[in-house]
């Protein structure tokens, strides 16, 4: 698969330090299971990393901190996190959070061949699954912060480009688009805010604010 | 950290993951607990936090050793990984997803060859001189990135620049270490 668009450094680099908040931390673990190119460029970021532990500035341990330790390896480890399903077209990293059927998610609906679905993350953004059928357009929108949407099947065309399964489009606040589903399959994204959108047109502006966009 | 401290560390991992060979677990322990926690207080964890959480990632050691691959990462990488994510779930109570390397979706489309057999100590070392011959200003934002665990568009209030230009330094230094690997060239 070749990807067009890919997060930029910035994301992958605030992911691999752990900085990233969760929202962020699923959209770049997803995009990556789809490129190859980003899971080296994550590896080579955490890679720097260890050269950070390595500098760090040493803090002793507590004296029986050892003997402590050694008294817990032979503890029995907790369970090992539940497999992915392989055969199912979830990246393995939202499978945790939704399952592996986009088929059977409980989709609540805009209107206009939109629906959405929020992702329950902790530390401060918005996650949300957003679910197109093929020729509905969102509303035109712009954003009071960052977003990002990862293209998790079909594909959608703004002004911008065409971004297509496993494509990343990062957008900023100066940035108004109209993003509208290609033909073919059913276009599911996954968008990351860090700000509510932002409509343009009352009657957009009440369905986003019922939505709680 | 020369080469050989870096071998010297992977070795003593493979050694602790095939037999759970404990010398080299003790020894392992010596150097990098208290620099897990170090790099926790650093982050704002009190001594007490720290301590309890640079025994938790010693044990996740002790427990992944066999999983341990110096060919993908050297120990003090894999270390940094383990400690990244304890602080995550202990502190910030976050959920981290993970890219699981074993998932064969998630194996290379293309075959890494020449990589695949470089000797990854030498090439985190080659990374790591790149990293020391950074400009001050793009090696500034790479360390904060680890150590400020702040939102870019932060950082960039903070040292008073402009998100864009936050940005392309980050962009700017990290071309420059995919260079020194011979990365993507």
């Amino acid at each position: 698969m070749s990807i067009a668009h890919h997060p930029g450094d910035e994301l992958l680099l605030s992911y691999a330090s752990g900085a990233a908040n969760e929202a962020v931390a699923l959209l770049v673990a997803s995009h990556a299971t789809f490129c190859a190119q980003c899971r080296a460029r994550v590896q080579r970021a955490e890679a720097t990393g260890g050269r950070v532990l390595t500098d760090m500035a040493p803090v002793p341990m507590s004296a029986q901190a050892y003997e402590s330790l050694l008294a817990r390896l032979d503890e029995p480890a907790r369970a090992v996190v539940q497999a992915a399903h392989l055969q199912s077209d979830v990246p393995a990293p939202l499978q945790a959070y939704i399952g592996t059927d986009y088929g059977a998610l409980p989709w609540r609906h805009v209107g206009g061949g939109i629906s959405h679905l929020p992702i329950r993350t902790r530390g401060g953004m918005r996650a949300r699954l957003i679910r197109a059928e093929p020729g509905s357009g969102v509303y035109t929108h712009t954003h009071k912060g960052e977003e990002w949407t990862l293209v998790l099947t079909g594909s959608y065309t703004d002004k911008t480009g065409h971004y297509a399964a496993g494509d990343v489009q990062s957008t900023t606040p100066e940035i108004s688009h109209q993003p509208t589903a290609d033909a073919g399959p059913v276009c599911i994204n996954l968008a990351v805010t860090d700000a509510p959108l932002v409509f343009r047109g009352l009657l957009p502006k009440l369905v986003a604010k019922f939505h709680g966009f | 950290m020369d080469v050989g401290e870096a071998a010297r560390l992977n070795a003593l991992v493979v050694a602790v993951g095939r037999a759970q060979d404990r010398a080299a677990f003790q020894a392992l322990f010596d150097h990098f607990a208290p620099r897990v926690k170090g790099y926790l207080m650093r982050l704002g964890a009190g001594n007490a936090v720290a301590e309890d959480l640079a025994q938790d990632a010693m044990l996740t050691l002790w427990r992944k050793a066999s999983l341990f691959d110096p060919a993908k990462a050297s120990a003090s990488t894999w270390m940094f990984t383990i400690a990244r994510n304890l602080r995550i779930d202990a502190i910030r109570r976050e959920r981290r997803p993970e890219l699981d390397p074993n998932e064969p979706a998630l194996l290379p489309e293309a075959e890494r060859g020449a990589d695949e057999s470089l000797d990854w100590a030498q090439a985190e070392d080659r990374l790591h001189a790149a990293l020391a011959e950074l400009p001050r200003e793009q090696a500034e934002i790479i360390h904060l990135s680890f150590l400020a665990e702040k939102p870019h568009s932060l950082i960039a209030t903070e040292l008073g620049l402009p998100l864009g230009t936050v940005k392309s330094r980050i962009r700017l230094a990290m071309a420059r270490l995919r260079q020194a690997l011979g990365d993507e060239s």
